[in-house]
This record gives structure tokens, sequence and C-alpha cells, in this order.
């Protein structure tokens, strides 16, 4: 019974109505087929396009991109935030720096990227770490900036050395501000890595779906909007997974002392 | 407050003194001049190209095509969330269909959007309007279904009308949650009008630094990335203004009530 109530069958019911109309809209006129091919044409492309690995290599491309960009990014990200956040004479020659960089739309770095790096992975890489740097920063930066002085002051008093408070205490503390910030840099990650794989061309998802589209085999081109999706989606839902692990963490830590 | 003011004052000085520095680096050779071209140079194209009224006519190119889809994007959006927050049932039917859609990364319809509107504003438009609209309707979604239920109920004894308690309760008590997503929506607007730019198109702002890279007249690329950052710290800034008189107004009516 609490299954039955579960199950979202509004939801369910318009989402297939929508689907049904799409079928049967699209099949009754050949000329709206050029531009929305019927769904299960979609589908059937999406699986072709999956098992006869056509799409694998694409689907890698820019996984590794995602992965290197977005990792390198928190690392450099996290670790910048703390020293920033800590020292405040360096927080102070920064700031209008960071103020200045910060509005530009980050994409706007992609033609310098081409310029300095050419047209390769390092380049897609560069932008989706550089795109990716400001939510981290910004949120590690408030977030060690609003740790309670008394929780270091206390672990200092009972002797604790600089860099073990640093890892005993601040970032501890400042975690949900950089699960935060990890978390908006996620699809941020996406949104460059598509971005300059379809202005660069070459390889990986954005650039499948950009050259599907320019030789009008559209449905492939949505069959590769849906993987991009759902490696959106699945992306996402690792990163709730493993928000939770790492919180559960913290909490017990908390709820033992 | 005296060490807020002196913060200021030391990151002014190190944006100062990466202008001199970047001068020296590029004329001495240190770094590649193409690359690099000396500050001078590059501030001084950005002067000519404001003046020539060359940059400002492809920013307000883009402004526009970004502004047409934003707005597009809040007014459709705004009402859908109250309903969605509202009525069950609404939010019960979309969650689905949105939960499909929402992790779609923007620039992935920028393809779908060249296929219908061809190269032209619609194209962008379009795409603004697909990327603006997450923040903006979930936020109302939330701010709608946050209210406090008394501030509901209460209005439905002293008699309002379903249609007149949405104007003088659910909008005024939501906003602060429908500004956030508009606010989240701006920036996202921005680099999207320079994406779809960059991809297909043959003017407006993000064309003109891609465009610059390609023919390697380096300084105007730069001129163009100022200008953007410029736009960006700008917009910002209109909208926070914007906020605190929508701010000051919600404050006046809550004063007032008392």
């Amino acid at each position: 019974m609490k299954l039955l109530k579960k199950i979202n069958f509004a939801g369910l019911a318009s989402l297939g109505v929508l689907l049904l109309l799409w079928e049967i809209f699209t099949r009754a006129s050949p000329l709206l087929q050029l531009y929305f091919p019927p769904v299960s044409r979609i589908l059937l492309s999406l699986y072709q396009l999956i098992f006869s690995w056509e799409l694998a290599g694409h689907f890698l491309a820019s996984l590794g991109r995602f992965l290197s960009g977005y990792l390198l990014a928190a690392a450099v990200a996290v670790t910048l935030g703390i020293v920033l956040g800590h020292f405040r004479t360096a927080y102070s020659l920064s700031e209008a720096l960071i103020e200045f960089l910060r509005p530009m739309p980050s994409v706007a770095i992609i033609p310098v990227a081409i310029l300095f790096l050419g047209i390769g992975d390092s380049m897609m890489v560069a932008v989706t770490v550089y795109a990716c740097t400001w939510p981290i920063l910004i949120n590690t930066i408030d977030g060690v900036r609003n740790i309670d002085r008394t929780l270091i002051d206390t672990a200092r008093t009972f002797g604790l050395g600089r860099w073990k408070a640093l890892g005993k205490i601040v970032l501890p503390a400042a975690s949900p501000y950089i699960v935060t910030g990890l978390r908006v840099s996620l699809s941020i990650a996406l949104i460059l890595v598509t971005t300059s794989e379809m202005i660069v061309g070459g390889s990986g998802l954005g650039f499948f779906i950009l050259d599907e589209e320019r030789s009008l085999r559209t449905s492939n081109m949505y069959a590769g909007i849906v993987l991009v999706a759902m490696l959106g989606y699945s992306l996402n839902r690792l990163f709730l997974f493993l928000e939770r692990k790492a919180m559960s963490w913290h909490r017990g830590m908390t709820a033992g002392e | 407050m005296r060490w807020d003011g002196e913060s200021r004052l030391n990151g002014l000085l190190v944006l100062a003194a990466v202008i001199p520095v970047w001068e020296l680096a590029s004329r001495a050779a240190l770094v590649n001049p193409l690359f690099f071209p000396p500050m001078s140079k590059i501030l001084k194209s950005f002067f000519l190209l404001v003046l020539s009224g060359d940059l400002p006519y492809q920013i307000l190119l883009s402004l526009k095509r970004a502004a047409a889809g934003y707005l597009l994007a809040a007014l459709v959006f705004i009402p859908l969330g109250i309903a969605m927050g509202l009525f069950d049932w609404v939010h019960r039917s979309l969650e689905l269909i949105i939960e499909l859609a929402r992790p779609i990364p923007p620039p992935a319809m920028v393809p779908v959007a060249m296929l219908f509107f061809g190269l032209g504003d619609g194209m962008k438009i379009f795409v603004i309007f697909f990327s603006c609209a997450w923040p903006i309707l979930l936020n109302t979604y939330d701010g709608v279904r946050n209210i406090d239920r008394v501030l509901i109920y209460t209005a439905g004894t002293f008699g309002l009308s379903r249609a007149r308690s949405v104007v003088k309760i659910i909008v005024p008590a939501a906003s602060p949650q429908i500004m956030t997503g508009l606010r989240v929506s701006l920036a996202i607007m921005l680099i999207l009008v320079v994406i779809s730019e960059m991809v297909g198109s043959t003017d407006g702002i993000g064309h003109f630094i891609l465009d610059s890279q390609r023919r390697f007249k380096v300084d105007q690329m730069y001129a163009g990335m100022i200008s953007l950052a410029v736009v960006g710290y700008a917009l910002n800034q209109l909208f926070l203004l914007f906020y605190s008189w929508l701010l000051a107004w919600h404050k006046g009516l809550t004063r007032k009530q008392r």
C-alpha cells in the first residue's frame, strides 16, 4: 500500500501523454519528423549508438575531461579557499582581483584557452578548472571565515598544532559550505565540457550532438542529448550519495563528542 | 570596520600592480607578446572599440537577446512555480517531466535550437529561456511551499478570494526566494548568451571575442572580455539595486500592516 502511494501516478500519466502525443504527431507529419523524430526512433537510435560502441569514445572523452577538470578544480579551489579564508592579508590582497574576474562569464575564457593551449584536451580541462574554481573558492572562503573562532581557539588551547587544527577543526567546520560549492560546480563542469567540445570540435558528447545536428541526423542528436542528460543525472546522484556519506561521518563525529 | 577599508585598498593596489607588471613582462618579451599584448595596447583598443561604438553595439545585441529570453522565462515560470506550489496535482503531474529535462546541460540545447530557429535571435532566446527556467521554477515552487500556512488561512478567514490572496499574500511572501531564483538565472543568462553566440552566430559579444581570437586580434579579444566583465558586474549591481528597492517596498508593506 505504501509503495503504491509512493508512485507518482499523475506524473507518470502526464509524462506518458506527452510522449504519446509526441509519437502520434511526429508519425503523422513527415515535415515535423525532420525536427522531431518520434520518441521510439530516438530511443532506437540511442540503443543502436550505445551497442555499436559508436558513442563510447565520445562518452569516455567527455567523462575524462569532466573528471580531470572537476577534481583538479576541487583540489585547487579548496586549498586556495582555506588559505584565503584563514589569512586575512592574503584575502585582502586578492579580493579586488577576485571581484574583477568573477563577474565575467566563465565561457569567455575559452578563446584565451584556445590561444594558449590549442584545441586539445588540456584546453578543455583548463576552462573547466577555471569555471569550477569560482563557486568552490568563494564558498570555501565563506565557510572558513564563518567558523566560530572559539572552536579554533579551543583547539589551540588544548594544544593542537596549526596543521592538526586545520584537519580536525577548520575542514570539518567549513565542509557544509565547501560541499555547496562543489555541488554548484558539478553542473558548471558539464556545461563547460560540452561547450568547449562544441566550439573546438573533434570528440566528446558536445561535439557529437552538434555534428549530428549539422548532418541533419536528428534522432542521433536527441539520442546524444538523452545520454548527456543521463550523465548529468547520474553524476548528481553520485554526488548526493557521496555527500550523505561524508556528512554522516561529520554528523557522527559531532554526535560522538 | 577599519580593517575592511584597509582590505579594499590593498586589493585595489594589487589589481593596479597587475597592469604595470603585465605591461613590462609583455614589453620585455618575458611572456609571448602575441598571447599577452602589452596592457596599454589592450586598454587602448578597449577605449577605441568603445568610442567607435563597436563594443557597445555588440553588447547591446547580446543584451537584447539575453533580456528577451530571461524575461520570457520569468513570465512563464514564476506563475507555473506558483501554481505548482499551490496545487499539489500540478506539481505531481509535472514533477517527472521536470526531473527528466533538468539534467540536460543547457549548451546541449544549442543544436536543437539551431535546428528549429536557425542562427537568428530566436535560437539564443530559446536557449536562454530553457536554461533560466529551472532556477526560477524551482525557487518559486520552494518559496510558495515554504510560506507559513497560517498566513494563507488567515487571508481565507478574512474573506480574501483565492486570486487576491495570491497577489496579496503568496507573491510577497515568496518573493525573497523568487528573487534568489532570478539572481541565479541572471548569471546563467549571461553565460548562455555568450555560449550560443560562440557556437552559432555572426554577431554579439560572444562571437566578437571568439572571432577576434581566430583572427589573432588578441588585444581586441581581451578588450571584449573586459567589457564582458564590466557588463556582468553592472548587471549584478543593477539587480541588487532592484532587489533592495523591492525589499524596501516589502518592508514598507509589513510596517503599514503593523
